[in-house]
């Protein structure tokens, strides 16, 4: 089909000076062949190295842009016109969304032949490639936690080349953790996380440094620490840390690659106040003030599926990789909800809030804060000091030796058990009644005001607040506390029932 | 070698003190001559930033659609596009690696203008090497 090729101005000079070039083609990308072997000049300018159009090159076949037609296959009709156009991009200095602060490709480090080999499959993908595997080689992230989410966040960025991984953790390996915190095994039960996990991430990647900080991060800590990486990961299971890393984030500038996981349910989010020129949210934009004390119960006392951590610390890990080639839609400004029970993913909108104290617009926050304080989890004053303190008796509590004596020497006592029912199924005390706190109340004609009562739980804490609760309701009979609830039971008198 | 009016260097600044904070963008129009080394422009084409996320800030896209609108307009009067211009908000008039990457042809001017608060700061004018390896600062010549 004989058609027109329309030469945009900038170009002519390598078309014999010509607007316009007839050619005879069928498809668009024919056209174009036709062209370039007519003015050999042009190739250079419309295609690349790798003979794909440049970025920048747009056909036009009559009004249609052909990447939304069939590409270079786009059949041309008789009297078509096609026309070549650039679309032109720019910005001021080197403030994308890349999170190394290297200024040019070259300052990027070389790959050996082994990490080709190694990283062979992101090397294929023209989105990776040897420039975003070299990002990959020259980013340093810092992950605040090796637990659940840390796991495999620190596994994927291991294996995926990331240059240098920073660890921060100051707990210990322990049985409870191997349900999901598949970075530690059972071998290492006992030991210092941060050790057990640099073992096994550089077992996965030796190329790789890794950096271990034995400490909690605190706000006296934070800042020096965050200054050292490029990227800093989320993974704390409480408040008072996650205000801490939100905060010394901003302070330093730096992206916040959050998650957090309870129960069956995730969140993932990039929270970083420099991106998009200055209008990413932070955590504090999305959750001003933290919950009161106590309503959100940790992993520790409201469970977490096991292979929740797995699906949310890797789309955290997904999150830094894409931060640190600069490329791809992050999660910045977008919180992502996920329930594994349902299998459902959700997402919300975030803004950054002009009010927040942190990255707002008249902000007063300005250095680290006390986050106990803030997150109300300074020491208060026990039951006992305050009950001392206004002259009331002392909440009667007996050991779990003690209580195995008396039980054995044939003391009338009844046992209260105040966990709930599936507590209850994975291990009991003999001879118990299980009455679940939030029932004690309600169930208070259960319970034998004649006879001395022993309240448990697994700790010792929710038994408190039972008996607490049921004094407030006129129960008269003597209330004694087991301290330590059935684990100590386990410890000191029968290491048959398990510890959960 | 640029050769530019004052008048439209004028239009320039101001076409990127009215979009402060966010960048400007828009196409140089006239004629190219000396082998594709001289560019000399009549006029200045204002276009819209299509950047389509949030970051206009520090983003500037010119949409293959208004520059084609661009062409097809000029030709009429023997012109074409000849070059483009954006500005760098708070940052200085030097092309970024990102415009390195995202600029077409050796043949074209690039012009950066620099505003400082809100204010037209420095103007410079770079061209692509042939090979598209980096930008050179090339020479203003202003007309009337």
């Amino acid at each position: 089909m004989p058609l027109t090729i329309t030469i945009p101005t900038a170009l002519r000079q390598y078309a014999g000076g010509n607007s316009e070039i007839e050619v005879e083609a069928k498809t668009a990308g024919e056209a174009l062949e036709q062209l370039t072997t007519r003015h050999a000049e042009l190739r250079k300018h419309l295609y690349n190295d790798q003979n794909r159009l440049r970025n920048f090159v747009t056909v036009y076949v009559n009004d249609e842009d052909i990447r939304y037609l069939n590409g270079p296959d786009t059949p041309i009709k008789d009297g078509d016109t096609v026309m070549i156009v650039p679309a032109i991009a720019g910005g001021a200095t080197t403030a994308e969304n890349v999170a190394a602060p290297h200024a040019s490709t070259a300052e990027f480090p070389q790959l050996s032949h082994e990490e080709i080999a190694r990283y062979s499959r992101h090397l294929i993908m023209p989105e990776v490639g040897m420039e975003g595997q070299r990002k990959l080689k020259a980013a340093r992230v810092l992950m605040i936690g090796t637990g659940g989410l840390g796991a495999p966040l620190g596994m994927y960025l291991a294996a995926a080349g990331v240059g240098t991984l920073g660890l921060v953790d100051f707990d210990v390996v322990d049985e409870s953790n191997l349900q999901r915190q598949i970075v530690h095994g059972t071998k290492d039960v006992g030991r210092l996380k941060i050790e057990s996990a640099r073992d096994r991430l550089s077992d996965i990647n030796p190329l790789i440094n890794i950096e271990t900080h034995n400490t909690r991060l605190t706000s006296e800590n934070a800042l020096e620490l965050f200054r050292e990486y490029d990227i800093v990961a989320d993974g704390t299971d409480n408040f008072p840390t996650r205000y801490l890393v939100n905060d010394a984030c901003v302070l330093t500038g730096k992206p916040n690659v959050y998650g957090s996981i309870f129960r069956f349910e995730g969140q993932a989010s990039v929270f970083w106040a420099n991106a998009d020129g200055g209008r990413g949210a932070c955590y504090r934009c999305l959750y001003p003030e933290p919950p009161p004390p106590g309503l959100v119960p940790s992993c520790a006392e409201g469970g977490v599926l096991g292979v929740l951590p797995g699906i949310v610390g890797a789309i955290q890990a997904n999150e830094a990789i894409k931060l640190i080639l600069g490329d791809g839609e992050p999660l910045i400004n977008r919180l992502l909800l996920f329930d594994a029970w349902k299998m459902r993913f959700r997402e919300l909108k975030l803004r950054r809030d002009p009010a927040c104290p942190i990255c707002g617009e008249n902000a007063t926050i300005k250095e680290l804060i006390d986050y106990e304080e803030f997150c109300g989890l300074k020491p208060q004053p026990t039951a006992e000091q305050l009950a001392q303190a206004s002259g009331q008796e002392q909440m009667p509590e007996i050991t779990a030796t003690e209580l195995k004596e008396r039980l054995e020497h044939g003391a009338d006592i009844q046992i209260i058990d105040v966990r709930e029912p599936h507590e209850y199924e994975i291990a009991r005390i003999p001879q118990t009644k299980l009455i679940p706190l939030g029932q004690v109340v309600g169930r208070i004609a259960e319970i034998d005001p004649e006879r001395e009562t022993v309240v448990h739980c697994k700790g010792g804490g929710r038994s408190a607040k039972a008996i607490e609760d049921l004094k407030r309701a006129g129960f008269t009979g003597r209330l004694i506390n087991l301290k330590g609830g059935i684990t100590a039971w386990s410890t000191e008198v029968d290491p048959s029932v398990p510890k959960y | 070698m640029i050769k530019i009016d004052e008048e439209q260097l004028t239009e320039i600044k101001r076409h990127a003190e009215v979009e402060y904070p966010h960048e400007c963008c828009g196409l140089l129009i006239g004629r190219i001559e000396d082998n594709g080394r001289t560019r000399i422009v009549s006029a200045t084409y204002p276009v819209k930033n299509s950047w389509e996320a949030s970051p206009q800030h520090d983003r500037m896209l010119i949409a293959p659609i208004d520059y084609a609108r661009a062409e097809r307009e000029s030709s009429k009067k023997g012109l074409g596009v000849v070059g483009d211009y954006h500005s760098h908000p708070d940052h200085p008039a030097v092309p970024s690696q990102f415009d390195l990457e995202h600029s077409p042809w050796p043949t074209m001017s690039y012009i950066v203008v620099s505003v400082r608060e809100g204010q037209a700061a420095e103007l410079r004018s770079w061209e692509i090497a042939e090979d598209h390896s980096k930008f050179n600062e090339e020479e203003i010549v202003k007309g009337s």
